[in-house]
């Protein structure tokens, strides 16, 4: 790690603050008040990793889990009009409730761990995905789903080769807001005994101190822009239509 | 294209639509003949019942009772989603996927007929020809293409799979009128090369005395008041009703079904580049001359343009004439929209020129409407006209 | 069977807990549990995160509507509104309680911060939705940039800006549940100090927030339809 050079870099901004600590100054401790302590940063950053692979694991399997079940229920609700409004309500019942008192309604059903986290963050996703993908779906114009039936489609096949296509932009856009959301609700895993970066927030039943805090909110800012790029990026992909305007 | 029969004939049998909840039917057992290779008109005011009668024929609106016959069979024994890939399908709001390349979209029926891909890719670059588009066109967008580009291409798109027939529901209703117009010829050319059976929808009884070799004007319930060619409609209309709908205008409209070489022409005196003016003087001051200035034409009798009194004031007729040309008519021209193309270039005369462009004789809005007030045009009995296609 | 037993037995404990006090199976000795105690902390709860939006309604509301009305600013509160998302609640109580200090006013100022970016970016998106037409209309008439943002805008937009106030107020409800960590004592104690409250009480602390967000949310919706002019009622959020 260049930290020197960041250091300096750091010091040009930050004055007094940021400098490096020469060897007559006693090095700094992550003590309760202290903001930012580089040297104890700089020792254990490894502590770090575990924490931070669980936390991807978290919430890697509770949004795909998430979007496989709302995904689901909107193709089931999307011909059926009357099924949208209780849906709708009922995926929204499950995003209201705070995730740490999710978190303890199901812990008499399925314990401590990571698997209460994994189904309480899937919950939480699912009023936005089936909401998205909803949205989506109602978006493309009638014309062209009269166009694709009076030419001989099936209603299937309207639904795969012209729907969900032009809905794409709707759908990934939910999955990237339910992405960036998981990310920093899965801190929160750390009361049921699910690891993740909540373990250096709060650990042991007391909160840590800032430096632990600042390097695992640093962790949880940076996953979830390497995830809303991606998801952008991937979204512009799949829909190269998009970008052709009227000559 | 090919040799199998391109056209089949659509018979209505008492077909009837009920909307459930509705105590009046839509449709009120219709029954009529289009003859294969023919245009059919539907046309009405709105709510009567002509887009749900077209519709029944390819069964995006169910019948409740009653047949629907292409050919000989029966559009009720055929399961809707493969009728339909037999059938051409235009509507006014096009339609076309955004999210496929025009080239896809016309070879939509043809994927799902299950055709190879390089038999798909041949038919769309076909039939972008066929409709006038530059073929690179066929890698853009919907969304590149103007509203005129996309409805040409949503015709395409009907015609991929050779249908039997075409259902065309208000196709130009959403184009600008002056496009509408280009699209319509541009149809009209294209059908008297293909002659599919095609059922064509419109509320306007202009649009349907163009494009219709029969019409049927329709009212509430669908009912038929008159089922008849263009010129039996605007001479002899059924009733009341008919004769409201069609108009009071009827003679103008009779100038949708005729052609410049209907009627007689002028002759203007013609001038040559380098011909001394004086001659071309004399042939203005002669008694039966009918038309007021020269027209300057080239060794092979075509059109330059029109000389002025300041072009004759020099000693010979010089090559660039003072006046432009203006509109240029010829001979097949529908005499309706040579009217308006005089009226609109604010020209007192239009040469009117053969294939070659070589000048045939001078067209001027006096002509038509002496024409108009004659008692030709206001009889009863008339000559057989031929409709404005080959 | 067994195993439905014994979840159906935990919430028995936990309705047991909300309704009578009764002596703690774990400190031994100090009361525990009961109405008054239930109503105590949820009210304390409901204040802290009122207290909240108030006060990110007052920073955030009107700028929301001005840069809305000017249509400005769009990038930064998109932004805003991704970054509001992606900001852990629980990093953020940490670092005011190490940093700022413990109590209601730290607290406050904590919560409020989740709270400005659903508001302020449902604001300027709601009002940027308004037909021009109504604000042409209404310049035309003489109305001042104030009174249109008053009178035609802020209506026609009251539905999205609804919308947002209520992301904002569950969002600020659920990390007030954790607002004990950093001193301010709300129905989350019951779920953070469960080594007072015991299981049952963690549990009965679990009941109690979710049915109070509930309400809360059920409540917002029923203003939000109430204000929404018959003329835009929306069906969805």
């Amino acid at each position: 790690m260049s930290s020197s050079l960041l250091l300096a870099a750091a010091g040009e901004v930050g004055g007094d603050f940021f400098k490096e600590r020469t060897s007559d100054t006693l090095p700094c401790q992550a003590k309760p008040n202290e903001p930012f302590c580089f040297d104890w940063a700089r020792e254990n950053i490894d502590r770090f990793g575990t924490p931070t692979v669980q936390h991807l694991e978290l919430v890697v399997i509770s949004v795909l889990i998430g979007f496989a079940i709302a995904f689901a229920i909107a193709l089931f609700a999307h011909r059926r009009s009357w099924l949208q409004p209780p849906l709708l309500a009922a995926t929204g019942v499950l995003y209201t409730i705070p995730s740490i008192a999710f978190f303890f309604l199901l812990l008499p059903v399925t314990g401590i761990g990571k698997d209460t986290a994994i189904i309480a963050l899937a919950a939480y996703t699912l009023q936005i995905i089936y909401r998205n993908t909803m949205l989506g779906l109602a978006n493309v114009p009638a014309s062209t789903k009269d166009a694709a039936r009076g030419m001989g489609y099936t209603d299937r096949q309207i639904l795969w080769r012209v729907e969900l296509p032009l809905a794409i932009p709707e759908i990934v856009a939910g999955l990237r807001v339910a992405i960036v959301s998981t990310i920093a609700i899965a801190t929160l895993a750390v009361f049921i005994g699910g690891g993740g970066l909540g373990t250096q927030i709060y650990g042991g039943g007391n909160l840590t101190f800032p430096t632990s805090v600042f390097i695992a909110l640093a962790i949880v800012l940076l996953m979830a822009m390497v995830f809303h790029v991606a998801l952008l990026v991937a979204q512009r992909f799949l829909t190269p239509w998009r970008k052709a305007r009227v000559a | 294209m090919n040799d199998q029969p391109a056209a089949s004939s659509v018979r209505y049998e008492e077909t009837t639509k009920v909307y459930p909840g509705s105590s009046e039917p839509a449709v009120d057992h219709l029954s009529l003949e289009v003859p294969a290779g023919e245009i059919c008109v539907l046309v009405g005011p709105s709510g009567c019942g002509k887009t749900t009668a077209m519709r029944m024929v390819n069964r995006t609106v169910e019948i409740t009772s009653g047949d629907v016959l292409i050919g000989d069979s029966s559009v009720r024994d055929r399961e809707p989603a493969q009728l339909r890939r037999e059938i051409g399908y235009v509507i006014q709001q096009i339609g076309l996927f955004p999210h496929r390349t025009i080239s896809e979209n016309i070879g939509a029926v043809p994927q799902l007929l299950g055709w190879k891909k390089e038999q798909t890719r041949e038919r769309a670059a076909e039939l972008l020809e066929l409709i006038g588009l530059d073929p690179a066109l066929g890698d853009r967008y919907p969304a590149q293409l103007s509203g005129g580009q996309q409805q040409r291409v949503g015709v395409a798109r009907a015609l991929a799979a050779d249908p039997l027939v075409m259902l065309m529901d208000e196709p130009f209703g959403a184009i600008d009128p002056i496009n509408r117009e280009r699209l319509q010829n541009e149809f009209l050319r294209l059908q008297a090369e293909i002659r599919k059976t095609v059922l064509f929808v419109t509320h306007d009884i202009d649009e349907a005395i163009k494009m219709g070799d029969r019409i049927a004007v329709m009212r509430e319930g669908g009912r038929v008041e008159q089922y008849a060619t263009p010129a039996e409609l605007l001479m002899a209309p059924a009733n009341e009703f008919v004769e409201d709908f069609v108009g009071a205008d009827r003679a103008l409209k009779r100038l949708a079904l005729m052609r410049v070489r209907d009627i007689n022409l002028w002759e203007a005196p013609l001038a040559h580049v380098g011909q001394a003016t004086a001659e071309v003087r004399a042939k203005l001051a002669s008694p039966d001359v009918e038309v007021a200035y020269p027209l300057l034409v080239d060794d092979e009798r075509r059109p330059l343009g029109w000389l002025s009194e300041r072009d004759l004031a020099a000693e010979i007729v010089p090559g660039r004439p003072d006046s432009p040309l203006g509109p240029v008519l010829e001979l097949d021209d529908v005499m309706r929209d040579a009217l308006a193309d005089l009226l609109q270039g604010e020209a007192q005369y239009a040469p009117v020129v053969d294939h070659q462009r070589r000048i045939i004789g001078v067209l001027s809005v006096e002509i038509i409407s002496e024409f108009l007030k004659s008692p030709e045009a206001k009889s009863d009995e008339h000559p057989a006209v031929e409709r404005p296609h080959e | 069977m067994s195993a439905l037993q014994l979840p159906l037995g935990s919430f028995g404990g936990a309705i047991e807990f909300i309704f009578s006090e009764q002596t703690s199976n774990v400190t031994g000795g100090a009361k525990v549990g009961g109405l008054e105690q239930a109503v105590e902390l949820a009210l304390k709860q409901l204040e802290v995160t009122a207290l909240a939006l108030a006060v990110a309604l007052v920073l955030a509301l009107p700028l929301g509507l001005y840069l809305g009305h000017k249509g400005k600013g769009e990038l930064v509160l998109v932004g805003l509104a991704n970054a509001g998302r992606a900001l852990p609640e629980l990093a953020l109580i940490a670092l005011v309680a190490a940093l700022i200090g413990i109590g209601l006013v730290p607290v406050t100022l904590a919560l409020a911060v989740l709270g400005i970016p659903p508001i302020i970016s449902n604001a300027y998106v709601g009002v940027r939705q308004v037909d021009p037409a109504a604000v042409e209309a209404a310049r035309g008439m003489g109305m001042g940039e104030l009174a249109i943002i008053r009178k035609v805008e802020l209506p026609l937009a009251i539905s999205t800006v609804m919308g947002g106030i209520r992301g904002a107020t569950i969002a600020i409800l659920a990390t007030a549940t954790i607002a004990p960590l950093a001193g301010v004592e709300t129905l989350g104690d019951y779920i953070i100090n469960a080594s007072i409250y015991g299981d049952d009480g963690r549990l009965a602390g679990a009941i109690l927030v979710a049915l109070l967000a509930l309400s809360l949310e059920g409540l917002l919706a029923l203003l939000q339809r109430r204000l929404t002019s018959d003329g835009l009622k929306v069906k969805t959020v």
